[in-house]
């Protein structure tokens, strides 16, 4: 009866090759002790498959058929002509930019970060050094979640960022992640970011890769984020990438008294997507937002799946979340809002859509709420279906010809989302990615 | 006025005092204690059944001791001892002959306190279109069944599914098993294997059945399980409308229930079916009451058929329950409509299963949860259209209520498009009264507790419109009396 005791070619890859780079992966004795035990925690849990209601749509032992060699330290040659083709509408951002290639922190590429009210470091020296242990155990995600101990045990690198108390920055931060090179590789990033009482900060964590880089891929990738009492935070995560790349991402999120956090991530031509999101509320009064947009096509399987745990009262919390699917790609959306029984006076709302393009293509989801509380004020929708043949009538008996109206009815259905990022020139920076998809129909 | 009426209600009932809670001295005949092959032996040959069903017993209890019960509800309750159990119960009298002067006067008494009229001069006597026809059962056997002339008239076979074992023997080997098959699931493969007693209907094409057709269900014997099987065929272009009761008397221990009931509609046909539950919800401590544990799924094969749900349930420690609908004829109409009331330490899963899988199928749901006391209240449902099923349609709404702050309402549904002509909306809230909406009432002069039942029965009003008119007014009543204690 026990799936888990047969061990797949891509488990037992996996453990194969947590053996044979553990000494050469970054940090002190603790770190190393924390790796094994997440690799015997991984040894256990196996990958999550559909009998764990979770992994309901998303059966990772089935589809993820090998494990790929790890890449720690890699040194292909690029320039920063390169990075920023990779970026491709994201180039222009005016931002810091910390640049990772094939996961690993390249400073020569990357803005020189001695900037007033941020700390920089990157994970491999923090690591070894022991100064962001404390950043990296204080936000929590599932203790039985396989990808994330796999992050825990593989994370070769990552950005540890502190932003000081009430520190105001003008410039986002811009986290870059280039795919490059023949080799087909995996990737495992980890993400520290710290931000102090008050302070105010946009981050960008972008997935792109090089024209002519081979077509796999996975990366597995983890951000931690603290906000601190009343400060501000903006947070976008962008993965477009192309072939048959598989990107497994964890957010976890804890929000501060006062404060706001606003998460939005975009996922397009990715074959095999699977966003976590846990997001806790730590202190009274504080909002979240979290919406996203994800596009697929051809065989693409794009998964969102988040935890909204309304822990303190008073707290709002707000959800968006759109999709596009052609061919027989298939999107997935389970958001579950939890309200503790303290958490009076939440306020929490929750959206998913999606539009079909194609016959074949599937939508599966799944709202869901835990509520323990009294007064609260929560609701969710969720709806999935085609263009809507009216609008289309209208929009040609306007004289648009039918293609044209269908890419402006499905990029305003798409721009909603995106919409919810404050950030001006981001937001016009997604969409321009959003409108490349639609178009390279 | 209604409301007032309800409030006094309440006040005389306390939990404690369960309406429904008092035990008849009936003698019975039970199965030996525990479950084996034996004690299905021991039912089929009760029952003088053909071999064929004694076969596909003994078939399901195979599937059934290979099963492991199923732990993904949200509930929670001791494990159950599937051996300390009896599985038959049959009041003495109800072997022979059936009419209603044989029947047991004891018996006769005990459905007048529950205020079901067996009696048809009683009911004939009364108006016309109020006439309904009653099939009791008494722990696991059918103990009457009214109007049966007037309904054979009609053609419609209304009957225990004993009955109907010996004289339609086709008819139920031919629709047996095929909506809710032997091995469905844990307590569906029980059911299979032990079930006593339930209702057959059957109406032949073109019929449209001349009255409700009402049964109900009542646990008296102590540690007894109720395992009933009701099977509804529509013919072609055939309409039917049932109704279902359910009480028990106050227990300490937990008694169980594992219903199944399989609805059949062919091409044009109509099924409404109406349930009404109040099993004994346990007391105060959340010590005793029912565990209901049932399956009930509806079948439209046919083009253009129609199978409605609508269910009331206040009472049962523990529901499980998710009657659904499989809209596999083309144009057929799926609907449920469902108020969960908890109160206590009840536990409430239920929802329902929309499988679109014919075209131009559509689907409507309509949930209200209300949780007040210690309870937990959750919809699950689950809404797929498969890659054939082009423009199908669903609507949802699930809304729960929230009276006082240590209960829980979760809503856990499942939307699964694989069509792109799919047209799926989803919709659910979850509040507590408003305090705009309650100050209102007392300003108007209404006590706090007779505000909150006015403001509930106007939060289930779309459900209760779909009621029957027979058990509207009832089930109002029935509201009030749940939510007692509620308040303040």
């Amino acid at each position: 009866m026990n799936l888990a005791v047969m061990k797949t070619k891509a488990e037992q890859g996996l453990l194969e090759a947590f053996q044979s780079v553990a000494d050469t992966l970054p940090g002190g004795a603790d770190v190393q002790k924390a790796r094994r035990e997440a690799a015997d925690r991984f040894e256990n849990l196996g990958l999550p498959h559909r009998r764990i209601e979770e992994w309901k749509y998303t059966d990772l032992r089935q589809v993820l058929k090998e494990a790929l060699p790890p890449s720690i330290g890699d040194s292909t040659e690029l320039t920063i002509a390169d990075v920023i083709v990779a970026l491709g509408s994201l180039a222009s951002l005016d931002a810091h930019k910390i640049v990772f290639v094939n996961g690993a922190y390249r400073p020569k590429l990357s803005t020189p970060m001695d900037l007033e009210g941020l700390e920089f470091s990157p994970l491999s020296s923090a690591l070894v050094n022991g100064e962001s242990k404390t950043g990296l155990t204080r936000t929590s995600g599932p203790k039985d979640d396989a990808t994330l101990a796999l992050n825990t045990a593989f994370m070769s690198d990552g950005a540890v960022v502190r932003i000081h108390d009430g520190a105001e920055l003008a410039k986002p931060v811009l986290i870059v992640h280039v795919r490059a090179g023949k080799e087909a590789f995996s990737a495992t990033v980890r993400h520290v970011i710290d931000v102090g009482a008050g302070a105010k900060v946009t981050i960008v964590e972008a997935f792109v890769s090089l024209p002519g880089v081979t077509d796999e891929g996975q990366i597995n990738t983890a951000s931690e984020i603290v906000v601190g009492d009343k400060a501000y935070v903006t947070h976008v995560k962008c993965a477009v990438d192309k072939g048959a790349v598989t990107h497994l991402s964890n957010w976890m999120v804890r929000v501060g008294k006062e404060a706001e956090y606003r998460g939005f991530q975009q996922t397009q031509g990715i074959a095999l997507a699977r966003n976590q999101i846990f997001a806790t509320f730590d202190g009274e009064d504080a909002k979240l937002n979290l919406s996203g947009a994800f596009l697929g096509r051809g065989g693409d399987h794009i998964d969102t799946t988040l935890v909204v745990d309304h822990v303190v009262p008073g707290c709002e919390s707000r959800e968006l979340f759109k999709g596009i699917l052609d061919g027989h790609a298939r999107g997935i959306f389970q958001g579950k809002i939890v309200v503790q029984q303290a958490a009076q006076k939440t306020d929490g709302k929750q959206m998913a859509q999606a539009m079909m393009l194609s016959p074949d293509a599937e939508f599966d989801s799944k709202p869901e709420l835990e509520i323990f509380a009294d007064d609260v004020a929560c609701g969710h929708g969720s709806t999935v279906a085609e263009i809507d043949e009216e609008m289309l009538f209208y929009c040609r008996s306007r004289g648009i010809p039918e293609e044209k109206a269908r890419v402006l009815l499905t990029e305003s259905f798409i721009a909603e989302a995106i919409e919810t990022v404050e950030d001006e020139p981001v937001a016009e920076a997604l969409k321009m990615f959003a409108r490349g998809w639609l178009q390279a129909d | 006025m209604a409301t007032v009426e309800t409030i006094e209600q309440v006040k005389q009932i306390d939990v404690d005092q369960y309406k429904y809670g008092f035990e008849t001295q009936i003698e019975s005949i039970k199965a030996p204690k525990g479950l084996d092959e034996n004690t299905i032996r021991y039912i089929s040959e009760k029952k003088n059944e053909p071999q064929w069903m004694l076969d596909w017993r003994l078939d399901a209890f195979e599937r059934w001791q290979a099963m492991k019960e199923p732990t993904w509800a949200r509930v929670s309750y001791p494990k159950i001892d599937f051996q300390d159990l009896y599985y038959y119960s049959a009041p003495k009298n109800a072997e022979g002959p059936r009419s209603l002067e044989e029947v047991d006067p004891e018996l006769l008494a005990t459905y007048e306190k529950l205020g079901i009229p067996l009696k048809e001069q009683e009911i004939l006597a009364g108006v016309q279109n109020s006439r309904v026809a009653v099939d009791a059962v008494f722990d696991s056997v059918s103990v009457v069944t009214t109007f049966k002339e007037e309904l054979a008239k009609a053609g419609v076979i209304f009957c225990s599914i004993s009955e109907a074992l010996r004289n339609h023997p086709d008819l139920v080997k031919k629709y047996l098993g095929s909506v809710v098959p032997k091995s469905d699931n844990f307590y569906a493969a029980l059911n299979s294997a032990v079930f006593s007693d339930g209702s057959f209907v059957y109406i032949p094409e073109g019929v449209r059945c001349p009255m409700e057709l009402s049964t109900y269900f009542r646990i008296n014997e102590k540690q007894t399980g109720q395992f009933e099987r009701t099977l509804i065929i529509a013919e072609k272009g055939s309409y039917v409308s049932y109704l279902e009761g359910c009480t028990a008397p106050m227990r300490d221990e937990n008694q169980l229930h594992a219903a199944v009931v399989e609805l059949i509609a062919l091409d044009d046909a109509e099924i409404k079916y109406s349930t009404v539950q109040n099993w004994y919800p346990g007391d105060a401590n959340g010590q005793g009451g029912i565990y209901n544990f049932v399956t009930k799924r509806g079948d439209c094969r046919g083009k253009n058929s129609k199978i409605s749900w609508t269910q009331v349930e206040t009472g049962s420690a523990i529901t499980w329950k998710y009657p659904s609908c499989i809209l596999r004829g083309d144009n057929s109409r799926g609907e449920f409509y469902s108020i969960a009331i908890s109160n206590g330490h009840q536990q409430i899963d239920s929802g329902t299963k929309m499988i679109h899988l014919g075209k131009n199928t559509s689907s409507r749901i309509i949930s209200k949860g209300i949780a007040a006391g210690v309870s937990q209240n959750t919809y699950r449902g689950l809404v797929s259209a498969h890659r054939k099923a082009t423009n199908s349609r669903n609507y949802t709404q699930c809304d729960s209520l929230l009276i006082g702050d240590r209960c829980g309402a979760h809503t856990v549904p499942y939307i699964e498009a694989k069509n792109s002509s799919a047209h799926f909306e989803h919709e659910a809230t979850t509040s507590k009264i408003s305090d705009d909406k309650l100050f209102y009432c007392m300003q108007r002069g209404l006590s706090e507790e007779e505000a909150v039942t006015l403001i509930v029965n106007g939060f289930v009003r779309d459900v209760l419109q779909q009621l029957p008119m027979e058990f509207m007014a009832e089930t109002q009543k029935l509201i009030g009396i749940s939510l007692e204690g509620s308040v303040g």
